[in-house]
């Protein structure tokens, strides 16, 4: 059968795995599962969690301020969670814990079996994956880009690893060092273990302004995974 | 409306095997006991592909999923490989399953790999047959 992919978020503690890993002991229950169709992750200034309706019209007063003298770390990623339950209301903003820190359980990425090669993320203008002229892709040139990953599967990232200079890798197109692999590029996912569901790899994704960047701009991008199946 | 098989192998011992599809495509499912003899693999515009006289073949089907955007949460299939292996040599043929601005649905791209190629030395070996 088809593998199937799976997108959770940690919300509690970046320190713990969603399955356990080796001898550190993980909990499902400090992750979301993203409902694709209808949550998303929002990069803000402060915006605050546990808003209990569309943020939407919030987002121009939490816009993140350009600084003029070092490069700038979007410093929260939220979840809008739609189907969540905050007061009674359908909308729930979640803050996602350990974007952009020196943290591994972050963004998680789960699947239900093998792949026949190394599942792997990329950044896109749009669904129709075919450009990255976006500023936050780096304008066409996407060793610009200011979106910046790290594979965490294997061990965290260090500090400071989404600034220059960091591990982190830019991402914009599917050039081979564009894209982040994320199993530490060691191949394919294998069979499952007996009695497991699931087997997840991990990365920490961070916006990152360049200093004094000269054209402010709000913009969207796409991030996808690329994976397959025998 | 018969459906076709993603694939039909005939084996060394001139049995027939029969693939399923792009979801389900039983290539996990071949005997491992039995040689591959030809592989017939089905294109979008209904032709098949033949390879035969490869020691070894693969296959894989390549997909993405989006986070986010219009598409967010769908599972697009965007290729199928389909690899036969003579020795150290793998002719690979990588068909299109998503047209887009360059490239049509159907479109097959041939290309000549080593086993130490990246792409090569990077699948899951398991699924050799």
């Amino acid at each position: 059968m088809a593998t199937l992919l799976s997108i959770k978020c940690n919300l509690v503690d970046a320190d713990v795995p969603y399955n356990d890993v080796g001898i550190i002991e993980g909990n499902q229950a400090d992750y979301i599962t993203l409902d694709l169709v209808h949550d998303y992750l929002i990069w803000s200034e402060d915006l605050e969690a546990h808003l209990n309706h569309d943020p939407i019209n919030d987002l121009n007063e939490h816009a993140v301020v350009i600084d003029d003298d070092a490069e700038k770390l979007v410093p929260e990623c939220l979840v809008f969670d739609y189907s969540g339950d905050w007061d009674g209301s359908n909308y729930y903003t979640q803050l996602v814990k350990g974007m952009g820190e020196n943290k591994r359980f972050v963004f998680c990425f789960s699947f239900d079996g093998a792949t026949a090669n190394e599942p792997q993320l990329e950044a896109w203008d749009d669904s129709d994956h075919d450009s990255y002229a976006k500023h936050v892709l780096g304008a066409g040139r996407p060793a610009n880009s200011m979106v910046k990953v790290v594979c965490t599967t294997g061990v965290a990232p260090a500090t400071n690893w989404a600034l220059s200079g960091g591990a982190g890798i830019a991402i914009a197109g599917s050039g081979a060092t564009r894209i982040i692999k994320l199993n530490d590029g060691n191949g394919a996912l294998d069979d499952l273990a007996t009695g497991e569901t699931s087997q997840e790899v991990y990365a920490n994704i961070a916006v990152v302004i360049p200093q004094a960047y000269a054209t402010p701009a709000v913009e969207s991008f796409i991030l996808t995974v690329r994976y397959t199946w025998n | 409306m018969i459906k076709r098989p993603l694939f039909i192998l005939v084996l060394e011992d001139e049995s027939i095997f029969s693939g399923g599809d792009f979801q389900n495509t039983k290539w996990n499912e071949i005997p491992d006991n039995k040689k591959i003899k030809r592989l017939f693999y089905s294109l979008p515009n209904k032709d098949y592909l033949c390879l035969e006289g490869y020691d070894k073949y693969y296959h894989l089907i390549e997909a993405t999923t989006d986070l986010n955007g219009k598409l967010s949460g769908k599972v697009r299939l965007e290729f199928a490989y389909i690899l036969g292996r003579r020795e150290d040599k793998i002719t690979c043929y990588k068909i299109t399953l998503q047209s887009k601005e360059n490239q049509k649905i159907g479109n097959i791209e041939r290309t000549e790999y080593n086993e130490t190629d990246s792409f090569i030395s990077g699948l899951n070996q398991k699924a050799w047959k």
